[in-house]
């Protein structure tokens, strides 16, 4: 059996006027691998997430995700696939329990107590499922986010800034999550500017900036060649800069 | 931080956020819609003049200003959570005072300045110049649109102070709130036996262009600036700690309109109404009050036009208003909570005509109660279909035009202007035609036509659309 591809992206551009945010990006993602895209601040690392799961169309360009055109049948693909949004934060007047509730009706998940305790359980919220979205911390609503994203157990996971405001313990937790939901067969895409984070949990790494794509490779083969990933970062990053 | 350049900070921002959206030009152009407005419906007044006398208009007028005041202050009083569901992660000057070194009272003095400035140069100044144009052919004195703009900004800035107020004092206590609530009821209770509510009692603005003496005005100015000044004085963020609990409302809710289909997304809207501030009274006051003006004003004009049906009337206009409760049902939701779900904008926008029809219970129960008190109850079927024709189309305009969110598409001086052209002839048109016999109003029925290829049209533009981030 050949590989399969859970993301083939193929000359994604993404024009805003006069600024091109991503520029003519290619790559893949396998089955099973934990790709961590890096970049800067304003790379273009959250357009390239919102075009994946056919939040905005490409300018030109295509991107299949599971097999499906993202551009032409959105709606198949964020049904197949679970997104955390770096920005968005969960409605708020509903409770974190309504909330999740809400999301598996909208994915027509069946046993959805067992799917909501889960996570409660998982990520330690459970005292929180009663209180109205607005007032969990931040840190908790990213709890909630990530619960959401994972309730329909996805092949695929598309996350943008995986551990932006959650404290170390769980920074831990939801790493390990990531490593052996992989290791179980499913795939993950996260954006982050957090080189530790990659360093740590990533299979594959790709580095963006203005908008391009600069290396896309094994992590693995980075190190092994005695190299950091934080200084191979800023001078390919620092490199693009003064081109 | 001085006020002045507070005020300034807050002048851009309001500016930069709302141009944002339309591009400068298109916001910059609302004043000039509503100049234009004003300006060919002052040229209008003469051939109605028989109909529609002036001091009537001018109330009509005085009316909206107040309730564009009572609105301004509404949104900008109702905090972070309401920005940020409808502009996205807003972050505004006027929410600061926790993160600059500037006092809370400071910061909502110079949001007050600047919400009076802001709103008079995009809502009162063109209204009264549109009218100053048209003077000269309507033969009125041009100083009368001087006078217009001062009593005009008047009732603005009374509605836009008492809700100021009203706010500061749900800030401290909710008790504080429904007793100063409950005391001003039996005030107006009293005054109302003892036949003391006049028009111009209620309305010292209106009173103040009639007649423009020292009494209305200082009267006016009272009126504005002592719940202005209190509300500055007395403003606090310290929110009592209001963090709630709730048990599971959703599936419950859902469970009893299961039947009628996207069951979770309607009881997601009523639970946002239901727990966002001010709770289902923010959507009664603000349904009910413009409600109450616009039944004073037809007393008003039944006594200039003896031939009106006021019930018929009333339910076109009742019609266009309920039209607001589907603001209400978009202020709290934004597409962009859905849009990493596998759902479709139609498929919101569907759920909320579900919520929108069942909301209009209200209306429909305010028309019966009319009816039922106003002797009107011969009428009560043409002005019932007048209500749902009327209801139906404006919701149906409103959703073409601005599809989830009406609340800030609006405010573009294009879509306003096409919101206003396609409504009020109609609504016009209906209302004279049943000047002049009240069964007329069944030809609104013909209205419904255009509703449906609206909705259907709406309901598919809408999809493709990204709204600017912050």
């Amino acid at each position: 059996m050949g590989v399969r591809q859970m993301i083939e992206a193929d000359s994604l551009t993404k024009e805003y006027g006069n600024v091109t945010a991503v520029n003519r990006v290619s790559f893949t993602v396998t089955e099973g691998e934990l790709f961590g895209l890096l970049g800067p601040n304003g790379s273009g690392k959250t357009t390239m997430i919102r075009m994946l799961t056919g939040q905005i169309p490409p300018t030109s360009g295509s991107a299949r995700v599971m097999g499906l055109d993202a551009a032409k049948d959105p709606i198949g693909v964020r049904g197949l696939v679970g997104i955390i949004p770096e920005q968005e934060t969960p409605p708020s007047f509903l409770t974190a329990e309504e909330y999740l509730r809400f999301v598996a009706r909208i994915r027509s998940l069946d046993d959805v107590d067992e799917r909501c305790d889960r996570w409660f359980d998982l990520l330690e919220f459970g005292d929180k499922r009663n209180v109205l979205c607005k007032d969990l911390s931040r840190g908790t609503r990213q709890k909630l986010m990530f619960s959401q994203a994972f309730l329909h157990e996805p092949e695929l996971a598309l996350i943008d800034e995986p551990l932006i405001n959650l404290d170390p313990i769980m920074q831990r937790t939801v790493k390990d999550f990531l490593r052996e939901y992989v290791q179980g067969g499913g795939t993950v895409f996260f954006s982050t500017h957090i080189l530790e984070i990659a360093e740590e949990i990533c299979d594959r790494i790709g580095v963006i900036h203005n908008g391009r794509l600069l290396h896309a490779g094994q992590l693995e083969d980075l190190i092994g060649s005695g190299r950091h990933l934080e200084s191979f970062f800023l001078d390919l990053v620092r490199g693009d800069a003064g081109a | 931080m001085p006020v002045p350049d507070l005020f300034c900070a807050m002048m851009k921002e309001e500016w930069r956020m709302h141009s944002t959206i339309f591009g400068s030009l298109g916001f910059a152009l609302f004043p000039a819609v509503i100049a234009v407005f004003a300006l060919l419906g002052s040229l209008t007044l003469p051939l109605f003049a028989d109909v529609l006398p002036y001091d009537a208009v001018a109330l009509f007028a005085h009316a909206l200003f107040l309730l564009m005041g009572v609105m301004v202050g509404s949104f900008g009083l109702m905090g972070r959570e309401f920005m940020n569901r409808r502009f996205g992660q807003a972050s505004l000057v006027a929410y600061a005072s926790r993160s600059l070194p500037v006092s809370e009272r400071r910061i909502f003095a110079a949001f007050l300045v600047k919400d009076t400035v802001y709103y008079i140069l995009l809502y009162v100044l063109p209204f009264a110049a549109g009218f100053a144009a048209a003077t000269p052919f309507i033969g009125l004195d041009p100083g009368l649109a001087v006078l217009a703009f001062v009593s005009l900004a008047l009732a603005f800035l009374l509605g836009l102070s008492a809700v100021c107020f009203l706010s500061t004092l749900y800030a401290r206590s909710v008790a504080l709130l429904a007793g100063t609530a409950a005391g001003l009821a039996v005030l107006a209770l009293a005054a109302f036996r003892l036949g003391a509510i006049t028009v111009s009692a209620v309305l010292p603005p209106y009173a103040f262009f009639l007649d423009p003496a020292v009494e209305p005005l200082a009267i006016s100015l009272l009126l504005i600036l002592v719940p202005a000044a209190a509300s500055v004085l007395f403003v606090t963020v310290d929110y009592p700690d209001r963090t709630k609990r709730f048990k599971n409302s959703l599936d419950p809710l859902a469970e009893r309109v299961r039947t009628l289909g996207s069951a979770h997304f309607i009881a997601k809207d009523a639970l946002d109404l239901l727990r966002s501030e001010g709770g289902a009274g923010k959507v009664i006051f603000s349904f009910l009050f413009p409600l109450g003006l616009v039944w004073v004003c037809l007393r008003v004009l039944i006594r200039f036009i003896p031939g009106i049906d006021p019930l018929v009337v009333f339910s076109a206009l009742l019609g266009v208003i309920s039209a607001t409760i589907y603001n209400w049902l978009t202020e709290f939701d934004s597409f962009t909570s859905y849009a990493f779900l596998p759902v479709e904008v139609s498929e919101v926008i569907d759920a909320k005509l579900k919520s929108y029809a069942l909301a209009n219970l209200l209306p429909l129960g305010v028309l019966v109660l009319a009816a039922a008190t106003s002797g009107g109850a011969g009428t009560f079927i043409p002005a019932l279909a007048a209500f749902a024709s009327v209801s139906a189309y404006t919701l149906a305009v409103t959703v073409y035009l601005t599809g989830l969110h009406p609340n800030v598409m609006l405010y573009h001086a294009w879509v306003f202007l096409r919101y206003l052209l396609a409504i009020s002839p109609a609504l016009l048109l209906l209302i004279f035609a049943s000047i002049l016999d009240p069964l007329y109003a069944f030809g609104s029925l013909l209205l419904i036509l255009p509703a449906a290829l609206l909705l259907s049209r709406g309901r598919t533009r809408w999809q493709a659309w990204e709204m600017p981030g912050y």
